[in-house]
């Protein structure tokens, strides 16, 4: 009797199983701090957007886990003679989702797109005069002076369909009121999108006539948006999702100690400094000294450098999830100086003394602004630094507030000594160089708060944009790395960690630009 | 009778203007959305031209205008943000905010009416002592620890029932609704009590209040003297009168309950208007916030009317009043 029972339970087990997940593939539910506020491509230039449209769109190249470039809808490019641009040879064969063939008229009609008057992704063109097509799988993009670096630096330059955005009145990014593009999507992607419901629930499902091979095992995969933090970890615990991106660093251990989660800790690309009023004549928030600005003496910023002890930081803060960095990009990155990879040291005699020698014996008080809800544990590190520095007798009153206020205070020039993090967005030396070293300019030295400005690495930025050598273009990183640390122009602390939580029986790649890829997702 | 609502819709949009004015004032503080919708890589011109566009650079008084008279014509504008239109954004959010406070405040009147007469009625007992201490330990939580506890109870330790958002939802028309499927209730539980457990102990404590009150009062003397049964004294007689002010704390609470369930939505990431607002002022979206804030006071007056009109049903000396 039992026996005869049994294989049909087994049977009637397998099949119900069978029916609800077909041939060992999952539903994947994974959950954010913040919706994507768009499904616009060129709207918003944004890890949240971006980092969720590659998904769904693809560029002419894309990156890998390692960040390492790869052909996408590019197969290979190449040079053109004597620096002119760049050659990009389409993939043939590729289709959008709503099986429209992709072309080069589409990589053009993207390019105008990108550069129109309300797109947000407009500075990745910068230097490009005009985009050529050649043929019908074959486009030029011609630039102003040699690129080494453009192929590199367009990786989420994701191609629209020409014909779909006309036939949709989405031509140009919405600006205004939203148009088709805002919540509707065509790509060519390995997802595709089936339900956007802004700020609450977006699905989407494999492109099964995605042109390359899937290494994901999803059938459905659907993304809520959770901003407060205990909700998205007891959403986890209860398994009623599989993955949240990020969790606080303090619920780490909870995740850990518990059966059938792991967490997943790495480093992501951002260095997280101090910067100073370079500009500034005096002080703003001291209350013994408002007539100089002492900071203006490189001695009295290489003694805030050296009173830092950044490892306590990291073991106490960031519970030794961070790592010290050297420089405003973090070790590892293309166009990063090995030669100039230590830090100052700890030594906070040695900081007294340049004090001294600066004038300042007892020291000073000034301001210090953080942010408090944009880097993981931002206020707390502020603080530490605070109570560091006030060893050496520099009393740092610390103005912590919400980043939605914080960079209206830094362009104000509300601040004596401020907190940046800075991720390059092209993941090479050159980024930072332009946005924080460079003197600010309408279009350069954009994020220099503190306005540093050296001539000397200002003359060096358009030749490391245009050298093609890769050997003389990393002499001349190495030299402005170096001018930095001999300026002490910021005091980079560490390199900010990623933490993302999920099911034991999840397995993802986590690359350091915190993009979160559907298309290596696992469910065991 | 009709006078009496005309009057008060006119006063109404007083208030509403009262209202868009200091929420336009005070946002300006909140902080710059420009910096919020744009990437890290935007020029300086393109924001500036940006600010322009959206007449970020007007002076504050010809903002104020502009949205108020976009506001009198309809039109609700757009969001910073998502750029989607903020009516039919508030509208796909509104029926969860509502259907939420709806519940809470059942929950809020199911049990707190009989507690308060309970309690009131015995006011020494031991488990009147004991609702009483219990209910004070209630609303001494704040409402987000309540929710966060409720969570790893329920939805964590015991896995009862879901820890966030609302599950399934049935559309009617445009109305999303919870309370057609199971696991829409199911999704309900956790945060109508954690929103109608503070209700709750008020109505309570109110009632209470209110019913010692009326018990020691004249009239329900004489009704004891004339030997009226008990149950008809108390139910009847002293419960009557003591509603008309608990339905005017009530009514003007479930504007309250709509205007504050901000933070019990955040908690359970409930899709609503609360969880909408708080967004918005994270991402400073000065449009949406305008237009909450305008819908909420418009809720409060709604309200106010309500519960005006209610006292004419119950009580009868009003109506004497009017047709006087």
């Amino acid at each position: 009797m039992f026996k005869a029972t049994l294989p049909a339970t087994a049977l009637a087990l397998g099949t119900t199983v069978l029916c609800a997940l077909p041939a060992g593939a999952e539903s994947f539910r994974w959950a954010g701090t913040t919706d994507p506020q768009t499904m616009d491509p060129h709207a918003v230039n944004a890890t949240p957007v971006l980092s969720f449209l590659n998904n769904v769109y693809e560029g002419l190249v894309r990156r890998g886990p390692d960040m390492a470039i790869q052909p996408s809808l590019s197969t290979s490019w190449e040079a053109l003679p004597d620096g002119a641009g760049w050659r990009f040879s389409l993939r043939e064969g590729v289709t959008f989702h709503d099986g429209a063939p992709f072309n080069a008229d589409d990589v053009i009609f993207s390019y105008e797109r990108a550069i129109s008057e309300p797109s947000d992704v407009k500075s990745w063109f910068a230097n490009i005069t005009e985009v050529v097509k050649v043929d019908d799988t074959t486009v030029d993009f011609m630039t102003t002076a040699p690129d080494p670096l453009f192929p590199g630096s367009i990786a989420n330059f994701m191609i629209l369909d020409a014909d779909w955005a006309a036939e949709n009145d989405a031509e140009v990014p919405a600006r205004d009121a939203e148009n088709h593009a805002t919540r509707n999507t065509n790509g060519t992607g390995p997802f595709v999108l089936t339900a956007r419901d802004p700020g609450i629930r977006t699905e989407l499902t494999p492109n099964e006539a995605w042109w390359d091979t899937a290494e994901h095992n999803l059938t459905e995969a659907v993304f809520t948006p959770i901003g407060n933090p205990a909700t998205g970890l007891a959403a986890l615990l209860s398994g009623e999702i599989d993955f949240i991106s990020p969790i606080p660093l303090q619920d780490v251990e909870q995740v850990e100690s518990r059966d059938g989660f792991k967490v997943l800790t790495g480093l992501e690309t951002r260095v997280i400094m101090l910067g100073f009023g370079h500009d500034h004549d005096a002080l703003r928030y001291s209350e013994d000294i408002t007539e100089e600005n002492p900071f203006l003496d490189v001695q009295v910023r290489e003694a805030v450098a050296k009173a830092i002890d950044v490892d306590t930081i990291d073991r106490v803060i960031m519970r030794g999830a961070a790592e010290p960095a050297s420089q405003l990009l973090p070790a590892g990155l293309s166009g990063y100086s090995e030669d100039h990879a230590d830090r100052p040291e700890f030594d906070p005699e040695a900081a007294k003394e340049l004090l001294a020698a600066a004038g300042y014996p007892d020291g000073f008080s000034f301001g210090l602004m953080c942010p408090n809800d944009r880097y993981i544990n931002d206020e707390a590190v502020c603080r530490a630094v605070a109570s560091m520095l006030a060893r050496i007798g520099l009393d740092a009153s610390v103005n912590a507030m919400p980043v939605r206020g914080y960079w209206d205070e830094l362009r104000a020039d509300n601040f004596d000594m401020y907190m940046l993090g800075w991720s390059p967005g092209t993941f090479d030396a050159e980024h930072p160089i332009r946005f924080l070293a460079h003197t600010p300019t309408e279009r350069l030295g954009t994020w220099n708060f503190g306005g540093y400005s050296n001539p000397q690495i200002d003359d060096m930025l358009a030749p490391i944009q245009q050298e093609i050598d890769a050997e003389a273009r990393q002499d001349m990183l190495e030299e402005v790395a170096g001018i930095l640390q001999d300026d002490v122009a910021y005091v980079p602390l560490y390199t900010e960690p990623l933490i993302w939580a999920m099911k034991e029986n999840i397995d993802v790649v986590q690359r350091p630009d915190n993009f979160f890829m559907l298309r290596w997702v696992e469910v065991n | 009778m009709a006078r009496f609502i005309l009057k008060r819709l006119v006063q109404s949009i007083f208030v509403m203007l009262a209202v868009a004015f200091l929420a336009f004032s005070l946002f300006r503080f909140v902080g710059d959305p420009i910096s919020q919708m744009t990437g890290v890589e935007t020029s300086v011109e393109d924001q500036e031209r940006l600010r322009e566009e959206l007449g970020l650079n007007d002076p504050f008084v010809v903002q104020f205008i502009r949205f108020t008279g976009d506001i009198l014509r309809g039109d609700f504008g757009y969001s910073f943000r998502t750029r989607e239109p903020i009516d039919a954004m508030l509208l796909t959010r509104l029926p969860a905010t509502l259907e939420l406070g709806t519940v809470a405040l059942m929950i809020s009147l199911v049990a707190g009416i009989p507690a308060g007469v309970y309690t009131a009625l015995r006011p020494r007992g031991i488990f009147s002592q004991s609702i009483l201490i219990g209910t004070l330990i209630g609303v001494s939580i704040p409402t987000f620890v309540i929710g966060i506890l409720l969570i790893f109870l329920f939805g964590v330790q015991l896995g009862w029932l879901p820890t966030y958002g609302r599950g399934g939802t049935v559309e009617i028309g445009w109305w999303r609704s919870s309370f057609l499927t199971v696991e829409g209730w199911r999704s309900l539980v956790l945060p109508a009590l954690t929103l109608g457990l503070f209700q709750l102990t008020l109505t309570m404590r109110l009632v209470r209040a209110q019913m010692m009150e009326v018990m020691r009062t004249d009239h329900i003397r004489f009704a004891i003297a004339r030997g009226v049964p008990w149950r008809s004294i108390r139910y009847r007689h002293a419960l009557a009168n003591t509603m008309i002010p608990v339905i005017t704390i009530i009514g003007l609470q479930f504007g309250g309950v709509i205007a504050f369930s901000i933070v019990t939505e955040s908690v359970f990431q409930w899709p609503g208007m609360g969880l909408l607002f708080l967004e918005s002022i994270r991402f400073v979206d000065i449009p949406v916030m305008s237009v909450y804030l305008v819908v909420i006071a418009f809720f409060f007056v709604l309200i106010n009317l309500l519960v005006d009109l209610l006292y004419f049903a119950i009580d009868p000396r009003l109506r004497v009043r009017e047709s006087a």
